[in-house]
């Protein structure tokens, strides 16, 4: 296949250092004052802090998909404005180190990604050639990881009240869809419309929406306590 | 293992009677009942959780068995709940084979 087609075609070309091959080789300087070590230091905090993180993480394990930072994780220069992306094709999360620039939005990039992650490891999802599978897990990724929380839609100058939480998951996958893939809006938005009910509705691993850390804590909670719960129904 | 002889001597309620009322208490923050019609439009319910916390204080008092079937049917509600939908895909039963695999060092990505 034509790597360079198959690399536009899969919105590989959004994450540039991925077709260089991995290059580890830094002096000390560069690791201490760059903003791959800033983004190193935050995911690392991600990780240890956030009740979003903390539930994936675990939940992941159960799965049968342990998550070592190192392997599964990579700091990265992208282009443009993108945050973050997984590649199913190496099992690796990307965080855009020149985008990520504040700890609340790794939580949330981390949260976003270890999402599709997490369907990657429970589902067999398509993500090259079933554009619905595509669809299904930015749905949840979106509705999940608190990218749609009313503040965030604040600061986006998106302004809305009621309900607007599903406008806004709506547009984001529509949004990421149509970054990586090759397909009109009109073709993407039905896909959305299709899978949107089944998606919207699918909260696992959390048992509910969280809407703020708070319901997050609480998710975290109810799956550390499966156990008992499911062992007293 | 014969899990109905088990259950009846050791059953307790599926969280801790704490657990019912903090989600109680959640529910009916303000913070819970705006982000509620944030996404949803509507007002949020919370008078099962305060039932629940009742049947489990009920069950941890006095061990009424009304108030532990209760309870139950109130989480297996919940649960059937949680699962309203037709799944997109289908699930695994063992993990992708290549999630473990050490990457590729050298070169461009080939295939």
């Amino acid at each position: 296949m034509d790597q360079s087609k198959q690399e536009e075609d899969y919105g590989y070309d959004l994450f540039p250092e991925r077709s260089q091959g991995q290059q580890r080789k830094s002096t000390l300087k560069q690791s201490l004052f760059t903003f791959n070590h800033k983004c190193r230091v935050m995911l690392q905090l991600a990780m240890e802090t956030s009740p979003y993180a903390k539930l994936l993480l675990s939940a992941m394990k159960s799965s049968g998909c342990n998550i070592y930072k190192d392997r599964h994780f990579a700091c990265e220069d992208c282009d443009g404005t993108v945050s973050g992306g997984f590649d199913a094709a190496s099992s690796q999360i990307v965080l855009c180190q020149n985008n990520i620039h504040q700890q609340s939005h790794m939580n949330r990039v981390v949260t976003h990604e270890l999402i599709h992650a997490f369907d990657h490891c429970r589902a067999h999802v398509d993500w090259f050639n079933n554009y619905r599978h595509l669809a299904c897990s930015e749905i949840r990724a979106a509705n999940l990881s608190g990218d749609c929380s009313f503040h965030n839609e604040l600061a986006r100058f998106n302004f809305g009240l009621k309900e607007h939480h599903q406008k806004c998951v709506r547009g984001r996958a529509l949004r990421s869809i149509l970054a990586v893939r090759k397909i009109s809006r009109e073709e993407a938005e039905k896909i959305v419309d299709d899978v949107f009910d089944s998606c919207f509705n699918d909260h696992s691993p959390f048992g509910r929406i969280p809407h703020s850390k708070k319901d997050a804590k609480f998710a975290y909670r109810d799956y550390m306590n499966r156990d008992r719960y499911h062992a007293n129904l | 293992m014969d899990h109905s002889r088990t259950t009846s001597l050791s059953w307790r309620p599926p969280r801790t009677c704490d657990d019912y009322w903090s989600e109680f208490k959640n529910c009916k923050s303000l913070r819970n009942r705006f982000h509620h019609y944030y996404a949803h439009g509507t007002s949020p319910s919370c008078q099962q959780w305060k039932d629940d916390y009742q049947n489990c204080s009920a069950w941890e008092k006095r061990k009424d068995t009304g108030a532990k079937e209760a309870l139950q049917r109130s989480e297996r509600n919940r649960v059937a709940e949680q699962k309203k939908f037709i799944p997109v895909w289908d699930l695994r039963r063992e993990p992708p084979i290549d999630w473990h695999l050490p990457l590729k060092q050298e070169g461009p990505r080939d295939s």
